[in-house]
């Protein structure tokens, strides 16, 4: 059965092993020129600039390293629209299901060892990549601090192993209920790409119970945020880090409260960013910081604290490793009912 | 019953629907071991229902079906019993007929791999050869090999003739006979063409609407069924133990396909033997104009 699993892989797996030596190639080399870079900046590093260097180093490698984690996603879906998807839809629909299960091996038999031969191939080609990525991208990763960046998370250490088994699985068990090629890929596609959206912002901000602080929103706190407001006029801040855990991912952040913990009235948040006293003052907001700084404010913050990175990607492996043993089961309990 | 002297297959109020379409309404069979049996009936009646169901393909909707005395395809070991051959018989198109053998040794314990080569030889198949470019006839060729290197006890051929011009036909039946003979083992195959059936079985099996109208060894069939030509009214009261299974008027004279006993005397008019053709067409006539007709199977079936 392992024979014939890998004669109707093989075909594949030599494309696979194609497109994984090059993408291995370019990772080696990107993981080289960033590690010459980061040198480059430490070698700035001594006077003040410091800050500026690492800071330009890792804008430099940023987008990139978001591309490479989002084609990393988009490479697991196509493993499971290519590979999952017609193991056993392509047999349904060529008919070769009444040849194979009519040999002296059940069914379950043969649809379990279809999905450790691919499965095992899909875990490996991820592990590989992961890895190198992972390498590659870490010392801008250690600068930038983001490692529970929503793209990025997926794509660094043991996670992307988990996200491979699913994608294979998934596929397979959606060819099985839909019994033809083409439209299980596309299902297989879009559930997929839509699953790896939902974990990342709907289930991984509550697979630990976040930690909560207050933050208080001085002229200089609000000077280091990302934004303040949005297109409704709402009084919130975006992309805060807190002082006392800096790489921490912070899962939910409150509008500006009031010391009395109710939230900013809007005309007066507007009143400051419409219409700040003019002071003169520096930062990124100015005067409107000034403004706001002085309202006495606050922030209630949900966060998950940085040691918490192993957890993270542990617990998200099981979640995963679990969703996959549940559709294997679903499968292997249905190829018998197939008729 | 002893695994050895079970029927090859068991059929209690067998049902199979698809919906609200019934492919197989109550049928009860029993055919013994040894038989290279013929299931014939036209398109549609049920025919390929029944052999997908014997090697588990199919699931029963009601009833119940014995091969071997096992329930079809209950594990590996049953599975390496029963061979069976699909309707259009599907092959790895991009497997070599190489490919295939290596398949069936990997996926076997019992495959004989010397019955395998022999038979792609005799058959003229290149084993380099990739089975999506085989013609039907060799591609039936290489399908029936798989299944019987294996040497089952039972061989299921699903219309195994069907994609084949005639004169292929008849050279793929003598070698599935020939198979069949090689490994001692029992036989079912299914066909429209009664030709087929004539030139394969000794017992046959008649499937129309759903239902079995007749089962048994066709030379019983024949010894009990005669073609009776009578003045019209002596036919229309027949005697008891005499069924009138299809009547054709002509004139004052009417011709019957009869069943009763071996004692011929005491039918009126002329008897004469029925051919294996008029027998079948009379069951399938009937049936075809009365298909609400009750099940009856088990009682004609002959022993």
């Amino acid at each position: 059965m392992i024979w014939h699993s890998w004669r109707q892989f093989r075909l594949q797996a030599f494309v696979a092993l194609g497109v994984l030596a090059v993408a291995c190639g370019y990772l080696l080399k990107l993981g080289l020129d960033i590690r010459d870079a980061h040198d480059a900046a430490l070698a700035r590093c001594g006077g003040e600039d410091c800050a500026r260097a690492l800071n330009e180093f890792q804008n430099r490698y940023r987008d990139t390293l978001l591309f490479l984690a989002a084609g990393l996603g988009l490479v697991l879906a196509l493993i499971g629209t290519f590979w999952g998807a017609p193991l056993v839809a392509r047999e349904l629909e060529n008919g070769t299901h009444r040849m194979v299960w009519n040999q002296s091996v059940t069914r379950r038999r043969w649809l379990a060892v279809k999905l450790l031969v691919t499965g095992l191939a899909a875990a490996v080609a991820a592990g590989a990549v992961s890895a190198l990525l992972t390498w590659a991208a870490s010392p801008v990763d250690e600068v930038s601090g983001d490692r529970f960046d929503t793209l990025l998370f997926g794509s660094r250490h043991i996670v992307p192993v988990s996200h491979a088994l699913l994608a294979v699985v998934l596929g397979t068990v959606v060819g099985l209920l839909v019994r033809r090629t083409l439209p299980a890929m596309a299902i297989t596609l879009v559930a997929f790409v839509a699953f790896q959206f939902l974990v990342p912002n709907v289930i991984r901000p509550h697979l630990l119970p976040a930690e909560t602080t207050t933050l208080a929103m001085t002229a200089d706190a609000i000077n280091r945020a990302r934004s303040l407001g949005d297109i409704s006029g709402a009084p919130v801040v975006g992309g805060i880090t807190l002082p006392q855990a800096p790489d921490a991912w912070i899962s939910g952040t409150s509008p500006l409260l009031t010391p009395d913990g109710r939230p900013l009235s809007e005309a007066r948040f507007n009143g400051c960013l419409d219409d700040p006293a003019r002071t003169g003052a520096p930062g990124t907001f100015g005067d409107t910081a000034v403004c706001l700084g002085g309202l006495d404010l606050h922030l209630a913050v949900s966060y998950q604290p940085a040691s918490r990175y192993w957890s993270f990607q542990g617990l998200e492996t099981a979640f995963y490793l679990a969703v996959t043993a549940l559709l294997a089961a679903f499968g292997l309990w249905r190829i018998r009912r197939l008729t | 019953m002893s695994r050895e002297s079970s029927p090859v297959l068991q059929a209690e109020r067998l049902t199979k629907r698809y919906g609200r379409r019934t492919a197989l309404d109550e049928v009860d069979l029993s055919v013994p071991r040894g038989r290279v049996i013929g299931l014939v009936g036209p398109n549609g009646a049920g025919k390929s229902t029944l052999l997908q169901l014997a090697c588990g393909l199919l699931e029963p909707s009601a009833g119940s079906l014995r091969v071997l005395g096992s329930r079809p395809a209950a594990d590996s070991a049953h599975l390496a019993r029963v061979g069976f051959v699909a309707q259009d018989t599907p092959v790895y198109a991009s497997y070599s007929v190489a490919d295939h053998l290596r398949m069936g040794e990997r996926l076997n314990p019992s495959w004989d791999r010397e019955l395998a080569e022999r038979r792609i030889r005799r058959a003229g198949l290149d084993p380099a050869q990739r089975a999506g470019g085989l013609s039907g006839g060799q591609r039936a060729q290489l399908a029936l090999t798989v299944a019987a290197a294996k040497r089952p006890e039972l061989l299921i051929f699903d219309e195994p003739a069907a994609a084949l011009d005639p004169l292929a036909r008849r050279g793929f039946l003598r070698d599935l006979l020939e198979s069949v003979g090689e490994l001692g083992a029992g036989a079912v195959l299914s066909s429209h063409l009664l030709g087929d059936i004539e030139q394969a079985c000794d017992h046959l099996v008649v499937l129309c609407a759903s239902r079995v109208q007749v089962a048994g060894d066709v030379r019983d069939l024949l010894a009990v069924h005669h073609r009776l030509t009578a003045p019209r009214d002596r036919l229309a009261a027949p005697p008891d133990g005499v069924e009138v299974i299809r009547i054709e008027h002509d004139g004052p004279h009417a011709r019957a396909v009869v069943r009763s006993g071996a004692d011929l005397r005491g039918l009126p008019g002329a008897v004469e033997p029925v051919t294996l053709e008029e027998l079948v067409l009379a069951y399938m006539t009937r049936a075809a104009e009365d298909p609400a007709r009750p099940a009856t199977s088990r009682q004609e079936t002959v022993r």
